[in-house]
């Protein structure tokens, strides 16, 4: 075999802080030869044999024997040695700090996880940019504004749960996987709407500070659960109905495209939001008091930016489709209202929160110019 | 030939989305079960109702769906006939509905299309697999006439 020439070989290690110390195991590896094996009979459970499903290897089809079951608590080694694992007992904790099952947990995340893996898109190639065509000037103000919103919003569903899952122990990586492919579709969605802002003889509208309040609160969330019903049930639930708008107001195929396909990945997100905080308040329902708190501030939060020129009127000029049919818009836009309130609603009695009480969201439209 | 929404027109569907394999295994597998309500114009009375299952890449049943069959659908979509046969000379003519005839955008204020599911998680999966049902959909371009 040719030797692998590593440019200025000579100089490896001269000047190294830390001298190296053969361990006693290659020490005795290179004076016998003979290799130590001791870890082939150092396992977790044997002879597993996982079958693929009809669409592949799944996370449920590896659910089997004792790397099936999930625990309520973590592992008290605090470290990211594999659940199911013949585990040392010196291993460093990581020092994870959500450590029960109920505080990260909801049983679709395996079938979100696999379904988010097997769905992604990509902005470059899946949507199909040589058809935008011009708009008229008022609408593509208007969709720049909008994609200016959700480009500055999107990103929060990655930053703020990413920020908990090095604080998740590492049992329920389940989760992890899954938030990482939340990440990664909001990644995306950050991207396409700046990309779709840009493309067009448009660019960048305004920024708004009560967007950017409303991402400062889901970022100092207490919990992640509190996280969570300010993130997954209210934020993203409200954006799903965006998403669907968008794909109702577009003007073409290309901006069509982009809303349909972020409205499939945001219903994920939302979906493992709800039966997360069905799993939490299931197992703490004194903590129904801290979801209601967080959503009485999200949902104060969520009225002052519908009532903003800068996110109101998009949408009202899109829906109408022009600013001459303004009124129009307005009028599909308070039609839907009721059914944005509705979905959410039901999404947190599914969440297991009877939120109708407390709820700040008036059901009719009109009552948002009245307050 | 058969009509829509008859098992059969589905079942044509089936086949037509086996063929495309390829579009659908892009888009990524789908695990869904929907029926459509065929319903007249006067918006009440059903002319007809199909349920379907689409399992991974394929659609694996359609059968006729009456509530006390067995059948359990995570949504139906309701609609006039003339609303459907709208969206469906749309795809016919063009491939794809027009703008604002998709099944979301119908969808959208529910008075031309609308969703009834007993479980909104269970409903959301119209949304989760949109992309999926759309392009089925549109697959009705390629049926015989």
């Amino acid at each position: 075999m040719p030797t692998v020439q590593i440019k200025d070989e000579e100089r490896i290690g001269t000047q190294a802080r830390i001298k190296l110390e053969p361990s006693a195991y290659m020490r005795k590896l290179y004076e016998t030869g003979t290799p130590d094996l001791g870890w082939m009979s150092d396992h977790g459970e044997w002879g597993m044999r996982a079958k693929p499903g009809n669409l592949g290897l799944r996370l449920k089809d590896i659910g089997i024997g004792s790397y099936g079951i999930i625990p309520d608590h973590g592992a008290e080694h605090r470290s990211m040695a594999p659940r199911g694992s013949s585990i040392p007992s010196d291993v460093p904790s990581l020092d994870f700090t959500v450590n029960d099952k109920a505080e990260c947990w909801a049983d679709n995340v395996m079938e979100l996880y696999e379904e988010a893996v097997a769905r992604q898109w990509s902005s470059a190639r899946d949507i199909p940019w040589d058809e935008l065509k011009p708009l008229p000037d008022d609408l593509e103000r208007a969709m720049c504004q909008l994609c200016t919103f959700l480009t500055e919003v999107e990103f929060i569903a990655a930053d703020a749960p990413t920020r908990w899952m090095s604080r998740i122990n590492h049992d329920f990586l389940e989760v992890k996987l899954f938030l990482a492919t939340q990440a990664m579709d909001e990644a995306r969605h950050t991207d396409v709407f700046r990309k779709r802002a840009l493309a067009n003889g448009g660019g960048l509208g305004k920024a708004s500070p009560i967007s950017e309040l409303s991402l400062k609160r889901i970022l100092d969330a207490p919990s992640f659960s509190a996280q969570t019903g300010r993130l997954h049930l209210l934020g993203e639930g409200f954006v799903l109905t965006m998403f669907r708008q968008g794909e109702f107001i577009a003007q073409g195929r290309v901006d069509q495209e982009i809303f349909r396909r972020c409205m499939q990945d945001e219903s994920r997100h939302v979906g493992y939001g709800t039966m997360h905080l069905r799993t939490q308040l299931k197992s703490r329902p004194e903590l129904a008091d801290e979801i209601h708190a967080e959503l009485d501030d999200a949902e104060h939060i969520l009225l002052q930016t519908f009532s903003v020129p800068e996110l109101v009127e998009p949408m009202a000029i899109l829906m109408g489709g022009g600013v001459d049919h303004f009124d129009k818009g307005l009028e599909i836009q308070s039609q839907l209202w009721r059914r944005i309130i509705s979905e959410y609603l039901q999404r947190c009695d599914a969440a297991g929160l009877d939120r109708r009480p407390r709820c700040l969201l008036p059901p009719d439209f009109s009552k948002l110019i009245e307050a | 030939m058969p009509a829509f929404p008859e098992v059969a027109w589905f079942l044509s569907l089936g086949r037509l989305m086996a063929a495309e394999a390829e579009l659908f295994r892009r888009l990524g597998y789908a695990e869904v079960s929907f029926a459509i309500r065929f319903l007249a114009d006067d918006g009440e009375t059903t002319e007809a109702a199909t349920g379907v299952e689409i399992s991974g890449y394929a659609m694996s049943r359609a059968v006729d769906f009456d509530e006390t069959d067995g059948f359990d659908p995570d949504f139906v979509i309701c609609g006039r006939r003339s609303v459907w046969l709208r969206m469906l000379d749309e795809i016919a003519r063009g491939g794809r509905p027009e703008l604002r005839h998709t099944l979301s955008s119908l969808a959208l204020i529910g008075e031309e299309l609308w969703l009834e599911s007993t479980d909104q998680l269970r409903e959301d999966k119209f949304y989760r697999f949109n992309q999926t049902l759309q392009e089925l959909f549109n697959l009705a371009a390629k049926m015989p006439q």
